[in-house]
């Protein structure tokens, strides 16, 4: 009878050479972690993938909060003092996205440290640092766009204020802020059309740009820390 | 050494960074250990945070759409946002006061948009060019003066500015008599702008002592706002905002050693829309 199957061990590796031979994902999984980086690396690079889990947390915690906010402004601010008085860990949700949003801008800024101190952004890798310095820009719109949809006081005079200041911009501003406001002041379309920016617009641009991000780190290398011993010798010539 | 060509160079850096890969080691398990102590340090931190935040939460407030107070990390909620409450607190998350110092900087109408606009413009053209700029290629920190110079003004520039502009604003001495005086200082006004006879230093707006404004002028733009100051037709009505500006076209630029342009006619004018508008607005004044 045990001649009729194969041995276990090769049943279990069946469903994962199937997904290979049709995907390559297999080989591909292998080239990333077990590409070669540069022996001497250092703790300070291990910011760029701290930020990663942030934005998986804020994109789960973001979710999980979505599936109770109403972005009205009859309702929403009704649906943040929910989350946070009744259901159940709401107040563990909002207060991960809440402070989540601090730490990844800390993070940012001393990741954003490393690579300066590094020259990290010279030849190869001035890409990286572009589309870096976008997914920056980016993230402080999240928060502007975020801020409001606590609509407490704080969140709607904040927004007033941030919206007027981009009305000041030459020819361009008032149109910006008109286009952010729907209107002359903040309204349900406001609040629906910052939602919609916080939740759909930036955050697929920034997936996207951080895929770019990871797709050049890989392809270039991250580099070894510019005080490397390690020098080409007469023999690997 | 002889000085290279570009291409020389990046051939020099192909060749030095081919070797270092060669003899480098495997990412995994050796970075990825590192980079999953870090993400844990850093998730734990985020849970401690909002632990500390929950932990220091007031009691849930027996009146509807009230704030819930809390502790060192701020209030669980702030009072429900009504475009008709006068108290309010326009400041934005801590990471944006660097922002928010600049326009304190430049907070006169003309230079408005320096903090406004071109200053972060060139911030960000710069933030985003940087690899265009400096164009030395070499990466030791000695060897990088200017690069070395650039990265420690920046930190201090933006502490500084983070600094300055986490102070908050408000009121600083007693509201005079004066009809309107009392809303101005109670109210939203306060917390931009520094006005000696209402006793208030916000410095977000121009400052009403130094500036003499006529009534015309301030009608206009507390109704329909401009630049960095809201419009508060929807908070106030006619009677009140009449009141409030016939309140700034009398007692603004006291510094100044004179009186807003039609103090005379104004003064006469105001104090029935601020009688009418009751409250707050009446002021003392009128009734000795
Ligand atoms: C969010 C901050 C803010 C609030 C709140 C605010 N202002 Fe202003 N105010 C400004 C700014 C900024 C300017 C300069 C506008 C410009 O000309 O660009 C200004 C200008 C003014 C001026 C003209 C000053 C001058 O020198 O030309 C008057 C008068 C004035 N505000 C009155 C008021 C009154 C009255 C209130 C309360 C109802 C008020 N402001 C509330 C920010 C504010
Ligand atoms: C796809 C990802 C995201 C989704 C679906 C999402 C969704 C939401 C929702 C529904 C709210 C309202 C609930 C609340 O305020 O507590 C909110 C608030 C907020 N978001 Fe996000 N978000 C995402 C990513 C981010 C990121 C990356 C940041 C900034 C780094 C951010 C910053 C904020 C801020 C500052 C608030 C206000 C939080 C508060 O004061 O409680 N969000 N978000």
């Amino acid at each position: 009878m045990s001649t009729l199957l194969p041995p276990p061990g090769e049943i279990a590796k069946m469903p994962v050479d199937w997904v290979e031979e049709r995907s390559g994902l297999i080989t591909f999984g292998k080239f990333m972690l077990f590409r070669n980086v540069p022996k001497d690396i250092s703790w300070l690079q291990t910011l760029g993938s701290a930020l990663i889990t942030v934005f998986i947390l804020q994109v789960t915690t973001g979710i999980l909060l979505a599936m109770y906010y109403q972005p009205d402004p009859d309702t929403a601010w009704m649906t943040i003092k929910f989350i946070t008085d009744e259901a159940t860990l709401g107040w563990l949700v909002r207060g991960m996205h809440k402070w989540g949003s601090s730490v990844m801008v800390v993070l940012l800024f001393l990741h954003m440290g490393r690579t300066f101190l590094f020259g990290a952004y010279k030849y190869p890798r001035e890409m990286t640092w572009i589309t870096g310095a976008i997914i920056f820009i980016l993230v402080m719109g999240m928060s502007f766009t975020g801020y409001l949809l606590v609509f407490d006081e704080r969140a709607y005079w904040a927004t007033i204020v941030g919206v007027n200041i981009n009305g000041t911009a030459p020819i361009l501003g008032p149109a910006l802020s008109w286009i952010l406001m729907v209107g002359p002041e903040i309204s349900t379309h406001t609040l629906s059309r910052f939602y919609a920016l916080h939740m759909l617009v930036i955050p697929s641009i920034l997936g996207g740009l951080i895929a770019l991000h990871m797709l050049l780190v890989v392809r270039l290398g991250v580099t070894s820390p510019p005080w490397s011993r390690m020098q080409v010798t007469e023999s690997d010539v | 050494m002889p000085r290279l060509t570009a291409r020389e160079r990046r051939e020099a850096y192909q060749r030095e960074y081919a070797f270092q890969k060669k003899h480098g080691k495997s990412f995994f398990p050796h970075a990825v250990f590192h980079d999953t102590i870090v993400s844990l340090i850093v998730v734990a931190l985020i849970m401690g945070m909002a632990v500390l935040w929950y932990a220091q939460f007031g009691p849930v407030p027996e009146i509807a759409d009230a704030a819930r107070e809390g502790g060192i990390l701020g209030p669980a909620y702030e009072g429900k946002a009504d475009p008709g409450v006068l108290r309010y607190d326009p400041r934005p998350e801590w990471y944006f006061f660097f922002l928010f110092e600049l326009l304190r900087i430049f907070k006169t109408p003309e230079l408005l948009i320096v903090g406004s606009v071109i200053i972060p413009t060139i911030w960000m053209v710069l933030l985003i060019g940087w690899p265009f700029i400096d164009r030395n290629p070499d990466r030791r920190l000695s060897r990088r003066p200017v690069a070395l110079a650039v990265g420690v003004m920046v930190p201090i520039v933006l502490l500084t500015l983070t600094f300055y502009g986490a102070k908050a604003p408000g009121a600083v001495g007693e509201a005079s008599t004066a009809p309107g005086a009392a809303a101005f200082a109670n109210g939203a006004c306060s917390t931009c702008h520094t006005f000696a006879d209402a006793g208030t230093a916000g410095n977000v707006g121009p400052s009403l002592t130094a500036n003499a404004v006529d009534y015309e002028t301030a009608l206009n733009l507390i109704t329909n706002g401009k630049g960095g100051m809201p419009a508060f037709s929807a908070q106030y009505n006619e009677d009140q905002i009449s009141c409030l500006a016939g309140y700034v076209a009398t007692h603004s630029g006291a510094a100044a050693g004179k009186e807003g342009p039609e103090a005379a006619t104004a003064a006469e004018t105001y104090p029935a829309s601020c009688e009418k508008a009751g409250g707050e607005f009446a002021g003392t004044a009128a009734a000795g």
